[in-house]
């Protein structure tokens, strides 16, 4: 064999380069060796701290929200499970991506869709965002199948509110609903610390964290709404709950409880007989029985509210889930007004349920009960007729009698000897023209009429500022620019009823304490003033006065008295000038059914009264409506120790949603 | 005449020959690839299915590949060294044309039922074709423009193709593996100089011109910055810094790594399974695995001087540069040290085509093992 010369040289560079180049090699692998010790034990502590951050998450425990519960522990509202779907756009590339491979196996709108999206450019991307809520089973467990393979999906079983469907709780309880911006800037602002308010700023930016947003809900919120607990999980990268730890989790501790003073049985049967038809007009735009009619029933002794109901309502459960913009409108515009919370908010002319004040006040001047007044049907002052409203005349009245008959004639020659103010004041001290802070917001003033009313009323219009004898005389009957609620008028029953300066209260318990029982004092005047009114009422049901068809007779005596307020000037057909009824005019026009009651007459225990708007008359819409009431609250007692078993704070059963919640 | 006597061998030669096999290059190669099956199981989350077992077969399948490479005589390659450079060349070319589409980049030919990467097989062909041309170039022709040319003209032709799949890791390593046969061939320094200076302006003007795909330009820059964009390109080479950070001295144990058990980091078994190594079996476990590379490496260049042509020399340790490049750039990118281009760690990574590539390299290895008295391949002139 022949080795070439340029072979042997070839050879001997080959080996030259071939030493070099591994010599390059060896030392690239030391320098990968130093990057491994690099990594590995010298930033070992940061690496395994990055870890640790991306496997463990400490989660947010939303805790429970406190029961709400009726005088005897039956549940008003409390929470329930609720299956639910979320994404976290943190852990997906692509949010619309994600959100189309979602709406392939759950029934999602482009609206839900494109909500999901407005939100995710909106907050911080490792918030989570719900999807839809209170999904069924079904629905539930198809997504929880499926979405393993979708990144940034995530179903979990939460907890949100109930509220029984029977009791008409909307009013008393009021709704919950998402936290605003502006809710969480408010409850930023109350936290002592920066870190505690970002805690609750994560708790209220959970998926389906609800806050209360009127009635007790809100009032009563943040001890309703318990402290949140915390757990530390395991996850993968896409946010799935491998482990749960749950020795070190801390739990979270639900919202007390709140017992009201509401008799939810009752509060249902109230509902059902102020929806009933009792002999309503039709009216040809709204339907063969618009109704629109409010009732507060009241323990006289201990101030519970026992009753306070409305109509129409509506469903605090469709709140709490998210109302629909449709079924907002709808509810908005109706001329039946069923998102007011009319017992406390709305404000009504209380008729003639005031000549009981006026004959207080008359009383307090020193004129006699026993003063008779002649009433022909007419009554002129000023220059004008007055008519009564019983156009042919009374006769001659005592006191008693004009309460009996309501009489406006009486009312009106007793005006002419009274001073506003001097009314104004009797009004006030029998419940009128305030507030009672139920706990449930909402409560309107009402208007007590007076000169320092009418001065700060006209504050801009100085003409306009002096008080008119004339408008006493308005005042006196309970029309003109005097106002009150069904809550106040309750409470003027109850005050009649006893003398006593009874106060009006919702909650009995919070937590585990009973709240005390409040002590009522004297009202100042003089009690005997009472009788001729008390004697009065009595005689309005129980001796065919104005309210006789009311009787509740011989079961119980009732007391009370019929109120029948205008809401317009004399309604005249334009062309025969005849006074038109109120079933010949439409209904928003007609007058306002009033009634106050108070029983048994012997010995007082319940005040009661009811507003039916547009109802027509007293005695006809709202008086026989109290009566049914008040048979049934009467039957019952609810306040009655011997008869129920009282609610002392303590829960009767726990649902444990807290350990269902949290990721899959 | 010896060549002659070989072909003519019977099975009592074919058993000689297989005595004559690098026993520590095989058990090498083989304990590379045991690791790759063990990484394999746990990415599975320990089942054999769908990576460990067909990984083992494989290797199985390409050890066969690479023994009868290997007790094929040294100077049949030499002989097919040219057509099969131009075979493989032809393979590269149909790819635009014919080929499949797979995370927007055009690589793959399917090849009645199974899919075969031309660019991989050009990583041998390209070796064998620049040792076969350097074995028949007089050393003196080595650094003239004439002798120079015809080799530029082999790596840049393939290395363009593939650049333009596009598939930035596997050009690099072709031009890399194919630049430093020319070194060892033993071009002057003045061109090596020349060429480093060319090499870098060529990539800025590749830059400048927008000829380096947005996406490539990303990722290369992204690793000069971990911290930004942490959720984008530097998604994975971060994640697997903390996977193989936090494997500490002694590892999380096997299939007890956080980082890859928890879907952290996703293509877990291809590109980046080196990080699970440095998770559960730490430093040590890596080094264990580095040492093995390193090891091979040694042993072929052991090879490759043994050798008595220059065919053998240049081709056993062309592969053997082209094996390390891939686990220097492999690591260097999973830790941070280069950018995410793409290249696989050899006989761990899961896929067959790199597999059977690196292992049909190593039976030329083996083959020039085999055949390393022969001198005589010794022919003159190009393409001759």
């Amino acid at each position: 064999m022949r080795v070439e010369p340029f072979d042997t040289s070839r050879h001997m560079e080959f080996t030259r380069r071939a030493t070099l180049v591994s010599g390059g090699v060896t030392l690239l692998f030391g320098g990968v060796g130093y990057r491994l010790y690099d990594l590995q034990v010298r930033r070992h502590d940061e690496f395994r701290a990055q870890a640790d951050e991306n496997q463990f998450n400490t989660r947010l425990i939303v805790p429970l929200r406190g029961d709400i519960y009726d005088r005897y522990g039956e549940v008003i509202a409390n929470n329930t499970p609720d299956f639910r779907v979320l994404v976290i756009p943190e852990r997906t590339d692509d949010i619309r991506e994600t959100m189309k491979r979602l709406a392939s196996i759950m029934p999602l709108t482009d609206r839900q869709i494109q909500d999901v999206l407005d939100k995710a450019k909106r907050q911080r991307s490792f918030l989570p965002i719900q999807v839809a809520g209170n999904l069924d089973w079904d629905t539930y467990a198809a997504v929880n199948f499926h979405s393993t393979d979708i990144r940034g999906v995530v179903s979990e079983i939460g907890a949100s509110r109930a509220y029984a469907e029977d009791a008409g709780a909307a009013f008393v309880v009021g709704y919950m609903g998402a936290a605003t911006a502006e809710d969480i800037r408010r409850a930023r602002e109350k936290a002592q610390t920066e870190e505690e308010a970002d805690k609750i700023e994560l708790l209220y930016r959970q998926p389906g964290f609800k806050i209360g947003k009127a009635g007790l809900e809100r009032t009563l919120d943040e001890r309703l709404q318990g402290t949140p607990g915390s757990m530390r999980v395991q996850v993968n990268a896409h946010g799935r709950v491998i482990e749960s730890y749950t020795d070190d989790a801390v739990p979270p501790k639900q919202g007390e409880p709140v017992g009201l003073t509401i008799d939810k049985e009752l509060q249902a049967k109230t509902l059902e007989i102020l929806a009933d038809d009792y002999g309503e007009y039709p009216d040809e735009a709204l339907g063969e029985h618009p109704l629109s009619a409010s009732a507060v029933v009241m323990d006289i002794v201990t101030g519970d509210v026992i009753v306070m109901a409305s109509t129409p309502s509506f469903d605090p459960n469709v709140f709490s889930r998210g109302i629909e913009a449709k079924l907002w409108r709808e509810l908005n515009e109706s001329p039946l007004k069923p998102l007011l919370n009319k017992p406390v908010a709305g404000t009504y002319p209380p008729g003639s349920t005031f000549k009981l004040l006026t004959a207080i006040a008359a009383q307090e001047k020193g004129i006699s009960p026993q003063k008779k007044h002649f009433c022909n049907g007419t009554f002129r002052f000023g220059g004008r007729d007055f008519t009564c409203w019983e156009k042919r005349g009374h006769g001659w009245l005592d006191m008693k009698g004009s309460i009996k008959h309501s009489c406006d004639v009486y009312y009106w020659n007793l005006a002419t000897e009274l001073d506003i103010d001097d009314i104004a004041g009797v009004a006030k001290r029998y419940g009128l023209g305030q507030t009672y802070d139920l706990g449930i917001g909402a409560e309107a003033d009402g208007i007590v009429p007076s000169r320092a009313w009418k001065r700060a009323y006209y504050r801009n219009d100085p003409p306009n500022q002096t008080w008119f004898p004339g408008e006493t005389l308005s005042v006196a009957i309970g029309q003109g620019a005097v106002t009150a609620s069904p809550l106040q008028l309750a409470v003027m029953s109850a005050r009649l009823a006893t003398h006593k300066n009874v106060r009006p209260r919702l909650v009995r318990a919070m937590g585990a304490d009973l709240l005390t029982q409040p002590v009522f004092e004297d009202l100042p005047g003089n009690p005997m003033h009472l009788k001729a009114v008390q004697e009065g009422m009595n005689a309005v049901v129980n001796e065919w006065g104005t309210a006789a068809r009311s009787s509740l007779q011989p079961d119980y005596l009732m007391a009370g008295k019929t109120g029948t307020s205008q809401i317009v000037g004399l309604r005249r057909d334009p062309v025969t000038g005849r006074r038109l009824k109120n079933e010949e005019i439409p209904w928003q026009f007609r007058d306002h059914a009033l009634f106050v009651a108070f029983a048994p007459y012997d010995n007082p225990r319940y005040a009661c009264s009811v507003v039916v708007e547009h109802g027509g008359s007293g005695s006809r819409a709202a008086g026989p409506r109290a009566r049914d009431i008040m048979r049934a609250v009467l039957d019952k007692d609810p306040s009655n120790y011997d008869k129920h078993k009282f609610w002392t704070g303590q829960r009767p059963e726990t649902m444990d949603v807290a350990s269902l919640g949290g990721t899959r | 005449m010896n060549a002659i006597v070989i072909e003519s061998a019977g099975k009592s030669k074919i058993r000689k020959r297989l005595a004559e096999l690098n026993v520590p290059l095989l058990v090498l190669l083989s304990m590379i690839a045991g690791a790759g099956v063990l990484a394999l199981y746990s990415v599975s989350e320990g089942n054999w299915n769908p990576y460990a077992f067909p990984h083992a077969l494989r290797y199985l399948a390409a050890l066969v590949v690479m023994i009868g490479i290997g007790i094929t005589p040294l100077k049949f390659w030499l002989s097919v060294a040219y057509p099969g450079y131009f075979a493989t060349l032809g393979l590269l070319l149909l790819v635009p044309l014919v080929g499949d589409t797979n995370m927007g980049a055009q690589r793959w030919l399917s090849l009645g039922g199974f899919q075969l990467q031309p660019s991989e097989l050009m990583k041998v062909a390209l070796v064998l074709a620049l040792a076969r041309y350097y074995h028949g170039l007089e050393f003196k022709q080595v650094s003239s423009i004439t002798g120079l040319i015809p080799p530029l003209a082999m790596i840049g032709a393939p290395v363009g193709l593939v650049f333009l799949q596009p598939d930035l890791g596997t050009a690099i390593l072709l031009g890399l593996s194919g630049v430093t046969v020319l070194l060892l061939a033993g071009i002057s320094w003045r061109l090596v100089t020349i060429g480093i200076i060319a090499g870098v302006g060529g990539a800025i003007a590749g830059v400048q011109s927008g000829f380096i795909k947005a996406y490539q330009w990303e990722r290369i820059t992204a690793f000069l910055n971990p911290d930004a964009d942490p959720l984008g390109a530097n998604y994975h080479p971060n994640q697997s810094k903390i996977a193989i950070g936090s494997g500490g001295i002694d590892g999380k144990g096997y299939m007890e790594g956080t980082q890859s058990q928890l879907d952290f980091l996703p293509e877990m078994h291809t590109d980046f399974i080196f990080t699970i190594i440095g998770e559960e079996f730490g430093l040590y476990g890596a080094l264990v695995l580095l040492g093995l590379y390193l090891a091979v490496f040694f042993t072929t260049l052991q090879i490759a001087m043994s050798a008595k042509s220059h065919f053998g020399r240049l081709l056993s340790f062309g592969i053997a540069i082209t094996f390390v490049s891939y686990v220097l750039i492999n690591t260097g990118m999973v830790m941070g040290l280069a950018p995410v281009v793409g290249v696989p760690l050899p006989l761990v990574s899961y896929g067959g085509t790199v597999m059977l590539s690196m292992m049909a390299g190593f039976g030329l290895v083996m083959s020039t093992w085999i055949y390393r008295n022969q001198d005589t391949l010794r022919t003159t002139g190009f393409g001759s």
